[in-house]
Protein backbone atom coordinates (compact mmCIF):
# COMPACT_ATOMS: atom_id res chain seq x y z
CA UNK A 1 0.00 0.00 0.00
CA UNK A 2 1.32 3.52 -0.54
CA UNK A 3 1.87 5.47 2.48
CA UNK A 4 0.10 9.08 2.69
CA UNK A 5 0.98 11.66 4.41
CA UNK A 6 -1.21 11.39 7.50
CA UNK A 7 0.08 7.75 7.41
CA UNK A 8 3.45 8.65 8.46
CA UNK A 9 4.51 9.94 11.58
CA UNK A 10 3.87 13.55 10.94
CA UNK A 11 0.64 13.61 10.82
CA UNK A 12 0.41 12.64 14.54
CA UNK A 13 2.14 15.34 15.83
CA UNK A 14 0.78 18.08 16.99
CA UNK A 15 2.05 21.40 17.92
CA UNK A 16 2.24 22.89 21.50
CA UNK A 17 4.24 22.98 24.69
CA UNK A 18 5.66 25.90 26.43
CA UNK A 19 8.63 25.60 24.03
CA UNK A 20 6.23 26.37 21.13
CA UNK A 21 4.73 29.51 23.21
CA UNK A 22 7.58 30.89 24.27
CA UNK A 23 9.05 30.20 20.25
CA UNK A 24 6.02 31.85 19.11
CA UNK A 25 5.99 34.96 20.92
CA UNK A 26 9.33 35.84 20.97
CA UNK A 27 9.42 34.94 17.09
CA UNK A 28 6.28 37.30 16.75
CA UNK A 29 7.57 40.16 18.86
CA UNK A 30 10.86 40.18 16.12
CA UNK A 31 8.53 39.95 13.18
CA UNK A 32 6.36 42.82 14.38
CA UNK A 33 9.76 44.95 15.18
CA UNK A 34 10.71 44.02 11.91
CA UNK A 35 7.10 45.54 10.60
CA UNK A 36 7.50 48.39 12.44
CA UNK A 37 10.92 48.88 11.21
CA UNK A 38 9.52 49.19 7.91
CA UNK A 39 6.54 51.00 8.56
CA UNK A 40 9.02 53.69 10.36
CA UNK A 41 11.15 54.19 6.92
CA UNK A 42 8.42 53.83 4.65
CA UNK A 43 9.85 56.87 2.33
CA UNK A 44 12.62 54.39 1.80
CA UNK A 45 10.24 51.10 2.34
CA UNK A 46 7.54 51.93 0.61
CA UNK A 47 5.37 49.02 2.77
CA UNK A 48 2.50 48.18 0.51
CA UNK A 49 4.72 47.60 -2.41
CA UNK A 50 7.80 46.20 -0.36
CA UNK A 51 4.64 43.79 1.14
CA UNK A 52 3.29 42.93 -2.19
CA UNK A 53 7.18 41.21 -3.12
CA UNK A 54 6.61 39.14 0.28
CA UNK A 55 3.28 38.13 0.42
CA UNK A 56 3.74 37.75 -3.83
CA UNK A 57 6.58 35.09 -3.06
CA UNK A 58 4.70 33.28 -1.00
CA UNK A 59 1.96 32.94 -3.29
CA UNK A 60 3.27 32.86 -6.35
CA UNK A 61 5.57 29.31 -4.75
CA UNK A 62 2.82 27.89 -3.48
CA UNK A 63 -0.17 28.37 -5.59
CA UNK A 64 1.97 28.78 -9.20
CA UNK A 65 5.83 26.83 -8.56
CA UNK A 66 5.32 24.29 -6.53
CA UNK A 67 2.57 22.63 -8.31
CA UNK A 68 4.33 23.26 -11.57
CA UNK A 69 7.19 21.46 -9.95
CA UNK A 70 5.24 18.48 -9.08
CA UNK A 71 3.39 18.05 -12.32
CA UNK A 72 6.61 18.21 -14.09
CA UNK A 73 7.84 15.42 -11.19
CA UNK A 74 4.65 13.42 -11.96
CA UNK A 75 5.48 13.18 -15.83
CA UNK A 76 9.42 12.23 -15.09
CA UNK A 77 8.30 9.46 -13.18
CA UNK A 78 5.92 8.31 -15.78
CA UNK A 79 8.21 8.86 -18.40
CA UNK A 80 11.96 8.01 -17.65
CA UNK A 81 12.62 4.19 -17.99
CA UNK A 82 12.86 2.90 -14.25
CA UNK A 83 16.64 2.20 -14.04
CA UNK A 84 17.34 5.61 -15.60
CA UNK A 85 14.92 7.03 -13.23
CA UNK A 86 16.75 8.30 -9.83
CA UNK A 87 19.70 9.91 -12.09
CA UNK A 88 17.48 11.60 -14.70
CA UNK A 89 15.20 13.45 -11.99
CA UNK A 90 18.37 14.63 -9.70
CA UNK A 91 19.50 15.99 -12.93
CA UNK A 92 16.42 18.07 -13.79
CA UNK A 93 16.25 18.76 -10.18
CA UNK A 94 19.98 20.46 -10.32
CA UNK A 95 19.09 21.81 -14.20
CA UNK A 96 15.33 23.54 -12.65
CA UNK A 97 17.56 25.20 -9.51
CA UNK A 98 20.15 26.19 -11.61
CA UNK A 99 18.41 28.12 -14.20
CA UNK A 100 16.46 29.74 -11.90
CA UNK A 101 18.89 31.61 -10.36
CA UNK A 102 21.09 32.25 -13.77
CA UNK A 103 17.87 34.24 -15.29
CA UNK A 104 18.57 37.64 -14.20
CA UNK A 105 22.57 37.40 -15.54
CA UNK A 106 20.84 35.91 -18.82
CA UNK A 107 18.29 37.83 -19.63
CA UNK A 108 20.69 41.12 -18.34
CA UNK A 109 17.93 42.95 -16.69
CA UNK A 110 20.66 45.08 -14.72
CA UNK A 111 22.89 45.80 -17.57
CA UNK A 112 23.96 49.27 -17.50
CA UNK A 113 25.81 50.75 -20.97
CA UNK A 114 28.41 52.87 -19.15
CA UNK A 115 29.79 50.27 -17.19
CA UNK A 116 30.74 46.89 -19.11
CA UNK A 117 32.33 45.55 -15.88
CA UNK A 118 28.70 44.62 -15.01
CA UNK A 119 27.71 41.46 -15.74
CA UNK A 120 30.69 40.83 -18.19
CA UNK A 121 29.73 37.29 -19.16
CA UNK A 122 28.14 35.78 -21.63
CA UNK A 123 25.64 34.07 -19.36
CA UNK A 124 23.47 31.97 -21.43
CA UNK A 125 26.59 30.17 -22.54
CA UNK A 126 27.96 30.03 -18.99
CA UNK A 127 24.65 28.55 -17.80
CA UNK A 128 24.58 26.16 -21.14
CA UNK A 129 28.13 25.25 -19.72
CA UNK A 130 27.22 24.47 -16.03
CA UNK A 131 24.30 22.10 -17.38
CA UNK A 132 26.59 20.41 -20.37
CA UNK A 133 28.02 19.12 -16.96
CA UNK A 134 25.56 18.38 -15.21
CA UNK A 135 24.32 16.08 -18.18
CA UNK A 136 27.70 14.97 -18.84
CA UNK A 137 28.16 13.64 -15.09
CA UNK A 138 24.85 12.10 -15.27
CA UNK A 139 25.34 10.03 -18.11
CA UNK A 140 28.70 9.14 -16.56
CA UNK A 141 26.76 7.78 -13.33
CA UNK A 142 24.09 5.49 -15.62
CA UNK A 143 26.49 4.33 -17.54
CA UNK A 144 28.24 2.88 -14.73
CA UNK A 145 25.46 1.85 -13.10
CA UNK A 146 23.86 0.37 -16.06
CA UNK A 147 27.16 -1.43 -16.72
CA UNK A 148 25.66 -5.22 -17.32
CA UNK A 149 27.06 -6.94 -14.15
CA UNK A 150 29.76 -9.27 -15.63
CA UNK A 151 30.48 -12.53 -13.64
CA UNK A 152 34.45 -12.36 -12.49
CA UNK A 153 36.19 -15.27 -15.01
CA UNK A 154 36.91 -18.44 -13.25
CA UNK A 155 40.02 -19.82 -13.91
CA UNK B 1 -42.29 7.80 4.33
CA UNK B 2 -38.94 6.62 2.55
CA UNK B 3 -35.62 7.86 2.90
CA UNK B 4 -34.12 9.01 -0.45
CA UNK B 5 -30.75 10.05 0.81
CA UNK B 6 -28.31 7.08 0.58
CA UNK B 7 -26.88 6.50 4.02
CA UNK B 8 -22.95 6.74 3.11
CA UNK B 9 -23.08 10.12 1.21
CA UNK B 10 -24.60 11.11 4.04
CA UNK B 11 -22.07 10.42 6.77
CA UNK B 12 -19.10 11.23 4.81
CA UNK B 13 -17.35 14.61 5.95
CA UNK B 14 -16.32 17.25 2.80
CA UNK B 15 -13.08 16.62 1.64
CA UNK B 16 -11.42 18.79 -1.01
CA UNK B 17 -9.84 17.03 -4.09
CA UNK B 18 -6.49 18.03 -2.83
CA UNK B 19 -5.00 17.07 -0.06
CA UNK B 20 -1.94 16.10 1.86
CA UNK B 21 -2.44 12.67 1.21
CA UNK B 22 -2.63 13.62 -2.66
CA UNK B 23 0.97 13.15 -2.73
CA UNK B 24 2.97 9.94 -3.56
CA UNK B 25 6.36 10.77 -3.15
CA UNK B 26 7.90 9.33 0.36
CA UNK B 27 10.38 12.09 -0.13
CA UNK B 28 7.65 14.18 1.31
CA UNK B 29 8.78 12.93 4.70
CA UNK B 30 9.47 13.75 8.39
CA UNK B 31 13.05 13.30 8.53
CA UNK B 32 13.99 14.72 5.09
CA UNK B 33 12.38 17.58 6.43
CA UNK B 34 14.52 17.98 9.54
CA UNK B 35 17.88 17.39 8.05
CA UNK B 36 17.14 20.47 5.34
CA UNK B 37 15.56 22.51 8.10
CA UNK B 38 18.83 21.68 10.12
CA UNK B 39 21.14 22.68 6.63
CA UNK B 40 18.58 25.86 6.07
CA UNK B 41 18.72 26.76 9.89
CA UNK B 42 22.50 27.42 9.74
CA UNK B 43 21.96 29.21 6.36
CA UNK B 44 19.46 31.40 7.63
CA UNK B 45 21.56 32.44 10.90
CA UNK B 46 25.29 32.97 9.06
CA UNK B 47 23.33 35.15 6.20
CA UNK B 48 21.92 36.99 8.81
CA UNK B 49 24.40 37.65 11.26
CA UNK B 50 26.92 38.44 8.15
CA UNK B 51 23.77 41.18 7.29
CA UNK B 52 23.65 41.99 10.52
CA UNK B 53 27.68 42.93 10.54
CA UNK B 54 27.00 44.73 7.15
CA UNK B 55 24.08 46.64 8.47
CA UNK B 56 26.26 48.02 11.26
CA UNK B 57 28.99 48.87 9.28
CA UNK B 58 26.80 51.10 7.10
CA UNK B 59 24.94 52.62 10.03
CA UNK B 60 26.99 52.20 13.18
CA UNK B 61 24.93 52.46 16.28
CA UNK B 62 26.84 54.11 18.81
CA UNK B 63 28.49 51.33 20.66
CA UNK B 64 29.38 49.35 16.79
CA UNK B 65 33.39 50.42 16.23
CA UNK B 66 34.19 48.47 13.16
CA UNK B 67 38.09 48.35 12.95
CA UNK B 68 40.54 49.07 10.46
CA UNK B 69 42.03 45.40 10.69
CA UNK B 70 42.35 42.69 9.62
CA UNK B 71 41.93 44.56 6.04
CA UNK B 72 40.31 41.20 4.19
CA UNK B 73 37.29 40.95 7.09
CA UNK B 74 35.12 42.28 5.37
CA UNK B 75 35.82 41.02 2.01
CA UNK B 76 35.14 37.38 4.13
CA UNK B 77 32.08 38.69 5.75
CA UNK B 78 30.34 40.12 3.04
CA UNK B 79 31.79 37.06 0.79
CA UNK B 80 30.27 34.80 3.26
CA UNK B 81 27.07 36.68 3.11
CA UNK B 82 26.18 36.34 -0.48
CA UNK B 83 27.66 33.05 -0.98
CA UNK B 84 25.95 31.54 1.91
CA UNK B 85 22.19 33.30 -0.09
CA UNK B 86 23.44 31.61 -3.20
CA UNK B 87 23.93 28.18 -1.75
CA UNK B 88 20.84 28.37 -0.01
CA UNK B 89 18.49 28.77 -2.47
CA UNK B 90 18.45 24.98 -3.75
CA UNK B 91 18.15 24.30 0.33
CA UNK B 92 15.20 26.35 0.54
CA UNK B 93 13.51 25.29 -2.47
CA UNK B 94 13.78 21.88 -1.65
CA UNK B 95 12.35 22.07 1.71
CA UNK B 96 9.36 23.81 0.37
CA UNK B 97 9.31 20.91 -2.05
CA UNK B 98 9.13 18.24 0.78
CA UNK B 99 6.79 20.03 3.26
CA UNK B 100 4.34 21.31 0.42
CA UNK B 101 1.65 18.54 0.72
CA UNK B 102 0.95 20.19 4.83
CA UNK B 103 0.40 23.46 2.49
CA UNK B 104 -3.06 21.30 1.79
CA UNK B 105 -3.58 19.68 5.27
CA UNK B 106 -7.00 18.73 6.13
CA UNK B 107 -8.66 19.98 8.21
CA UNK B 108 -6.61 23.35 7.51
CA UNK B 109 -6.43 24.04 11.03
CA UNK B 110 -6.52 21.61 13.93
CA UNK B 111 -6.23 23.68 17.09
CA UNK B 112 -4.57 27.56 18.35
CA UNK B 113 -1.06 25.71 18.19
CA UNK B 114 -1.63 24.34 15.00
CA UNK B 115 -3.37 28.13 13.30
CA UNK B 116 -0.24 30.10 14.98
CA UNK B 117 2.53 27.93 13.64
CA UNK B 118 0.08 27.78 10.20
CA UNK B 119 -0.03 32.08 10.51
CA UNK B 120 3.92 31.98 11.22
CA UNK B 121 4.51 30.25 8.01
CA UNK B 122 3.54 33.37 5.91
CA UNK B 123 6.27 35.97 7.30
CA UNK B 124 8.64 32.55 6.93
CA UNK B 125 7.85 31.74 3.66
CA UNK B 126 7.43 34.69 1.75
CA UNK B 127 10.17 36.41 3.85
CA UNK B 128 12.84 33.52 2.81
CA UNK B 129 11.77 33.30 -0.95
CA UNK B 130 11.76 37.01 -0.59
CA UNK B 131 15.24 37.47 1.11
CA UNK B 132 16.79 34.83 -1.58
CA UNK B 133 14.94 36.75 -4.66
CA UNK B 134 15.44 40.07 -3.66
CA UNK B 135 19.60 39.59 -2.87
CA UNK B 136 19.85 37.34 -6.53
CA UNK B 137 18.53 40.92 -7.81
CA UNK B 138 20.47 43.16 -6.30
CA UNK B 139 23.99 41.05 -7.13
CA UNK B 140 22.34 41.38 -11.24
CA UNK B 141 21.63 45.04 -10.37
CA UNK B 142 18.08 43.99 -10.95
CA UNK B 143 15.58 46.40 -9.06
CA UNK B 144 11.94 45.52 -10.75
CA UNK B 145 10.43 46.89 -7.23
CA UNK B 146 9.50 51.05 -6.45
CA UNK B 147 11.39 50.35 -2.64
CA UNK B 148 15.12 50.84 -1.85
CA UNK B 149 16.29 47.68 -1.52
CA UNK B 150 18.99 47.85 1.53
CA UNK B 151 16.41 49.24 4.05
CA UNK B 152 13.84 46.49 2.89
CA UNK B 153 15.87 43.24 2.65
CA UNK B 154 17.37 44.49 5.85
CA UNK B 155 13.89 44.64 7.95
CA UNK B 156 12.52 41.70 6.21
CA UNK B 157 15.76 40.51 7.16
CA UNK B 158 14.27 40.58 10.82
CA UNK B 159 10.59 39.46 9.94
CA UNK B 160 12.01 35.87 8.45
CA UNK B 161 14.85 35.17 11.75
CA UNK B 162 11.85 35.77 14.08
CA UNK B 163 9.75 34.03 11.70
CA UNK B 164 12.21 31.11 12.06
CA UNK B 165 12.89 31.48 15.89
CA UNK B 166 9.08 30.38 15.84
CA UNK B 167 9.14 27.97 13.47
CA UNK B 168 12.57 26.05 15.40
CA UNK B 169 10.47 26.60 18.27
CA UNK B 170 7.38 24.41 17.01
CA UNK B 171 9.57 22.07 15.27
CA UNK B 172 12.69 21.10 17.37
CA UNK B 173 11.23 18.21 19.23
CA UNK B 174 10.54 16.84 15.70
CA UNK B 175 13.91 17.07 14.72
CA UNK B 176 15.28 15.97 17.46
CA UNK B 177 13.24 12.21 17.31
CA UNK B 178 14.32 12.00 14.18
CA UNK B 179 17.77 13.12 14.37
CA UNK B 180 17.91 10.17 17.45
CA UNK B 181 16.05 7.64 14.92
CA UNK B 182 19.06 7.80 13.07
CA UNK B 183 21.16 6.83 15.52
CA UNK B 184 18.70 4.04 16.04
CA UNK B 185 18.40 2.81 12.93
CA UNK B 186 22.39 2.96 12.47
CA UNK B 187 24.59 5.26 10.51
CA UNK B 188 25.22 3.29 7.49
CA UNK B 189 21.60 3.16 6.07
CA UNK B 190 20.49 6.79 4.71
CA UNK B 191 16.79 5.21 4.20
CA UNK B 192 15.24 2.33 6.29
CA UNK B 193 13.32 0.42 3.84
CA UNK B 194 10.24 0.74 6.07
CA UNK B 195 10.58 4.40 6.54
CA UNK B 196 10.69 4.23 2.62
CA UNK B 197 9.06 1.81 0.39
CA UNK B 198 8.49 1.84 -3.29
CA UNK B 199 5.76 4.40 -3.69
CA UNK B 200 7.32 6.33 -6.03
CA UNK B 201 8.38 3.62 -8.58
CA UNK B 202 11.37 1.62 -7.91
CA UNK B 203 14.49 3.52 -8.99
CA UNK B 204 13.23 7.18 -8.36
CA UNK B 205 15.52 9.19 -6.26
CA UNK B 206 15.60 7.96 -2.43
CA UNK B 207 15.95 10.06 0.43
CA UNK B 208 19.62 9.70 0.29
CA UNK B 209 19.86 10.94 -3.81
CA UNK B 210 17.66 13.60 -3.28
CA UNK B 211 19.81 15.20 -0.60
CA UNK B 212 22.88 14.65 -2.70
CA UNK B 213 21.08 16.11 -5.49
CA UNK B 214 20.11 19.22 -3.30
CA UNK B 215 23.59 19.30 -2.13
CA UNK B 216 25.43 19.09 -5.64
CA UNK B 217 23.11 21.86 -6.68
CA UNK B 218 23.98 24.17 -3.58
CA UNK B 219 27.73 23.28 -4.73
CA UNK B 220 27.76 23.84 -8.27
CA UNK B 221 25.85 27.28 -8.02
CA UNK B 222 28.52 27.64 -5.26
CA UNK B 223 31.75 26.72 -7.48
CA UNK B 224 30.30 29.04 -10.34
CA UNK B 225 29.92 31.82 -8.71
CA UNK B 226 32.47 32.45 -5.86
CA UNK B 227 35.33 33.07 -8.41
CA UNK B 228 34.30 36.80 -8.22
CA UNK B 229 35.78 36.81 -4.95
CA UNK B 230 38.12 33.97 -4.39
CA UNK B 231 40.50 34.58 -6.77
CA UNK B 232 42.05 30.95 -7.91
CA UNK B 233 37.93 30.19 -9.15
CA UNK B 234 38.37 33.21 -11.29
CA UNK B 235 37.75 31.42 -14.24
CA UNK B 236 34.89 29.02 -13.04
CA UNK B 237 32.68 32.43 -12.55
CA UNK B 238 30.82 31.69 -15.21
CA UNK B 239 27.84 32.63 -13.65
CA UNK B 240 28.95 35.33 -11.27
CA UNK B 241 27.98 39.14 -12.09
CA UNK B 242 31.72 40.25 -11.69
CA UNK B 243 34.94 38.86 -12.50
CA UNK B 244 37.53 40.11 -10.43
CA UNK B 245 39.98 41.19 -12.95
CA UNK B 246 37.17 42.64 -15.53
CA UNK B 247 37.20 46.73 -15.35
CA UNK B 248 38.71 49.31 -15.58
CA UNK B 249 42.63 49.05 -15.06
CA UNK B 250 41.79 45.32 -14.36
CA UNK B 251 39.09 46.53 -11.31
CA UNK B 252 35.64 46.17 -11.30
CA UNK B 253 33.54 49.32 -10.80
CA UNK B 254 30.30 49.81 -9.80
CA UNK B 255 29.53 53.18 -10.48
CA UNK B 256 31.09 55.13 -13.47
CA UNK B 257 31.54 58.85 -13.57
CA UNK B 258 29.18 58.94 -15.94
CA UNK B 259 26.63 57.58 -13.86
CA UNK B 260 27.87 59.73 -10.99
CA UNK B 261 27.26 62.69 -13.26
CA UNK B 262 31.17 63.59 -12.03
CA UNK B 263 32.79 63.22 -15.29
CA UNK B 264 33.62 67.10 -15.53
CA UNK B 265 34.04 68.15 -12.26
CA UNK B 266 36.59 65.61 -11.88
CA UNK B 267 38.50 66.93 -15.23
CA UNK B 268 38.18 70.80 -13.83
CA UNK B 269 41.08 72.17 -13.41
CA UNK B 270 39.80 73.97 -10.51
CA UNK B 271 39.69 70.77 -8.90
CA UNK B 272 40.54 71.35 -5.34
CA UNK B 273 40.83 69.13 -2.17
CA UNK B 274 40.05 70.62 1.10
CA UNK B 275 40.76 69.63 4.46
CA UNK B 276 38.40 71.57 6.78
CA UNK B 277 35.98 71.49 9.91
CA UNK B 278 35.55 71.84 13.87
CA UNK B 279 38.40 69.13 14.27
CA UNK B 280 41.14 71.01 12.73
CA UNK B 281 43.17 74.21 13.54
CA UNK B 282 44.40 74.98 10.07
CA UNK B 283 42.07 74.83 6.84
CA UNK B 284 44.20 72.96 4.13
CA UNK B 285 43.71 73.41 0.48
CA UNK B 286 45.46 71.23 -2.48
CA UNK B 287 45.73 71.44 -5.97
CA UNK B 288 45.96 67.83 -7.30
CA UNK B 289 49.93 68.39 -8.24
CA UNK B 290 50.38 69.53 -4.88
CA UNK B 291 49.03 65.93 -3.79
CA UNK B 292 51.42 64.67 -5.99
CA UNK B 293 54.07 66.51 -4.43
CA UNK B 294 53.42 64.97 -1.07
CA UNK B 295 54.91 61.78 0.95
CA UNK B 296 53.09 58.57 -1.24
CA UNK B 297 52.39 55.35 0.56
CA UNK B 298 51.74 52.24 -1.06
CA UNK B 299 49.67 49.58 0.02
CA UNK B 300 48.05 46.02 -1.26
CA UNK B 301 43.66 46.65 -0.38
CA UNK B 302 41.12 44.84 -1.55
CA UNK B 303 38.10 46.34 -3.23
CA UNK B 304 34.58 44.62 -1.18
CA UNK B 305 31.52 45.21 -2.40
CA UNK B 306 28.66 44.83 -0.46
CA UNK B 307 27.57 42.72 -3.26
CA UNK B 308 30.08 40.17 -2.63
CA UNK B 309 32.18 40.48 -5.42
CA UNK B 310 36.01 41.91 -4.30
CA UNK B 311 39.58 42.88 -6.46
CA UNK B 312 42.85 42.95 -4.87
CA UNK B 313 44.88 45.91 -6.15
CA UNK B 314 48.20 48.25 -5.74
CA UNK B 315 47.06 51.83 -4.41
CA UNK B 316 49.18 54.69 -4.06
CA UNK B 317 48.60 57.73 -2.64
CA UNK B 318 48.76 60.45 0.34
CA UNK B 319 47.64 58.70 3.96
CA UNK B 320 44.63 60.54 5.47
CA UNK B 321 46.34 60.89 8.69
CA UNK B 322 49.14 62.78 7.16
CA UNK B 323 46.85 64.95 6.28
CA UNK B 324 45.16 65.00 9.55
CA UNK B 325 48.45 65.78 11.25
CA UNK B 326 49.04 69.06 8.90
CA UNK B 327 45.53 70.51 9.48
CA UNK B 328 46.41 69.84 13.63
CA UNK B 329 43.28 67.18 13.81
CA UNK B 330 42.74 66.29 17.53
CA UNK B 331 43.10 63.08 18.46
CA UNK B 332 40.72 60.64 18.14
CA UNK B 333 38.64 62.69 15.03
CA UNK B 334 36.17 61.26 13.21
CA UNK B 335 36.55 62.55 9.32
CA UNK B 336 33.45 62.88 6.28
CA UNK B 337 35.00 61.71 3.24
CA UNK B 338 32.94 63.93 0.99
CA UNK B 339 32.60 63.26 -3.22
CA UNK B 340 32.39 65.94 -6.13
CA UNK B 341 29.21 63.45 -6.80
CA UNK B 342 25.89 65.52 -6.10
CA UNK B 343 23.61 62.72 -5.71
CA UNK B 344 23.02 59.36 -4.43
CA UNK B 345 23.57 57.67 -0.91
CA UNK B 346 27.09 57.12 -1.41
CA UNK B 347 28.08 60.60 -1.97
CA UNK B 348 30.21 60.69 1.17
CA UNK B 349 31.35 58.46 4.07
CA UNK B 350 32.93 58.30 7.30
CA UNK B 351 36.07 57.44 9.07
CA UNK B 352 36.10 56.80 12.35
CA UNK B 353 38.67 56.70 14.54
CA UNK B 354 39.99 53.82 13.77
CA UNK B 355 40.00 53.94 9.90
CA UNK B 356 40.88 57.93 10.46
CA UNK B 357 44.42 57.01 11.54
CA UNK B 358 45.04 53.51 9.88
CA UNK B 359 48.47 54.12 7.81
CA UNK B 360 46.70 52.34 4.48
CA UNK B 361 43.98 54.86 4.50
CA UNK B 362 44.47 56.56 1.80
CA UNK B 363 43.44 59.12 -1.17
CA UNK B 364 44.94 57.31 -3.74
CA UNK B 365 45.90 58.61 -6.82
CA UNK B 366 47.01 55.90 -8.71
CA UNK B 367 46.18 52.14 -9.10
CA UNK B 368 48.66 49.57 -10.07
CA UNK B 369 51.25 51.96 -10.80
CA UNK B 370 48.84 54.49 -13.11
CA UNK B 371 46.99 57.39 -12.65
CA UNK B 372 43.02 56.28 -11.38
CA UNK B 373 40.64 55.89 -13.98
CA UNK B 374 38.33 58.01 -14.00
CA UNK B 375 35.75 55.43 -13.18
CA UNK B 376 37.86 54.63 -9.99
CA UNK B 377 37.80 57.92 -9.20
CA UNK B 378 40.06 60.13 -10.75
CA UNK B 379 41.41 62.97 -9.15
CA UNK B 380 41.98 60.96 -6.11
CA UNK B 381 39.57 58.36 -4.05
CA UNK B 382 39.25 57.28 -0.84
CA UNK B 383 40.87 53.80 0.04
CA UNK B 384 41.39 52.11 3.69
CA UNK B 385 41.50 48.47 5.14
CA UNK B 386 38.34 46.56 6.06
CA UNK B 387 36.04 49.21 4.41
CA UNK B 388 33.02 48.10 2.48
CA UNK B 389 33.09 49.62 -1.40
CA UNK B 390 30.52 51.69 -1.28
CA UNK B 391 32.45 53.16 1.90
CA UNK B 392 35.64 53.69 -0.53
CA UNK B 393 34.70 57.09 -1.77
CA UNK B 394 35.42 58.25 -5.40
CA UNK B 395 36.26 61.68 -6.58
CA UNK B 396 36.99 62.97 -2.96
CA UNK B 397 37.11 66.57 -2.68
CA UNK B 398 36.52 67.49 0.98
CA UNK B 399 37.54 65.80 4.31
CA UNK B 400 35.18 67.31 7.08
CA UNK B 401 37.12 66.46 10.64
CA UNK B 402 35.02 66.14 13.27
Amino acid sequence: MTPTASDRPEGASEPGGPAFWVGAVVGWGVIVAGIVGLLSQSGQTRPSDAARWVLGAAVLHDLVLAPVVIGIGLLLTKAAPRRWRAVVQGAFVITAMVSLFSIPFVRGYGRIANNPSLLPGNYATGLLTVLAVVWAGAAVILVVRLRPLRRRPTR
Amino acid sequence: MVRTTAPSTERRPFRPPVTADSFASPLHDRRTAALLGIALGVAFLVAFLTGLISHFIQYPPGWFLWPSRPAGLYRITQGVHVATGIATIPLLLAKLWVVYPHFWGWPPVRGAAHLVERISLIPLVGGSLFMLFSGVANIARWYPWNFNFPTVHYWVGWITIGALVAHVAAKIGITRSELRRRSRDGASEAVPAAALPAADGPGGLGRRGFLTTVATASGLLTLFTVGQTVRPLERLALLAPRRPRTGPQGVPVNKTAAGAVVTELARDPAYRLVVEGRGVQRRLSFTLDELRAMPQRQAELPISCVEGWSSSATWRGVPVRDLLAMAGARDGATVRVQSLQRKGGFKASTLNRDHAVDPDTLLALELFGEPLHIDHGFPCRLIGPNRPGVHQTKWVTRLVVK
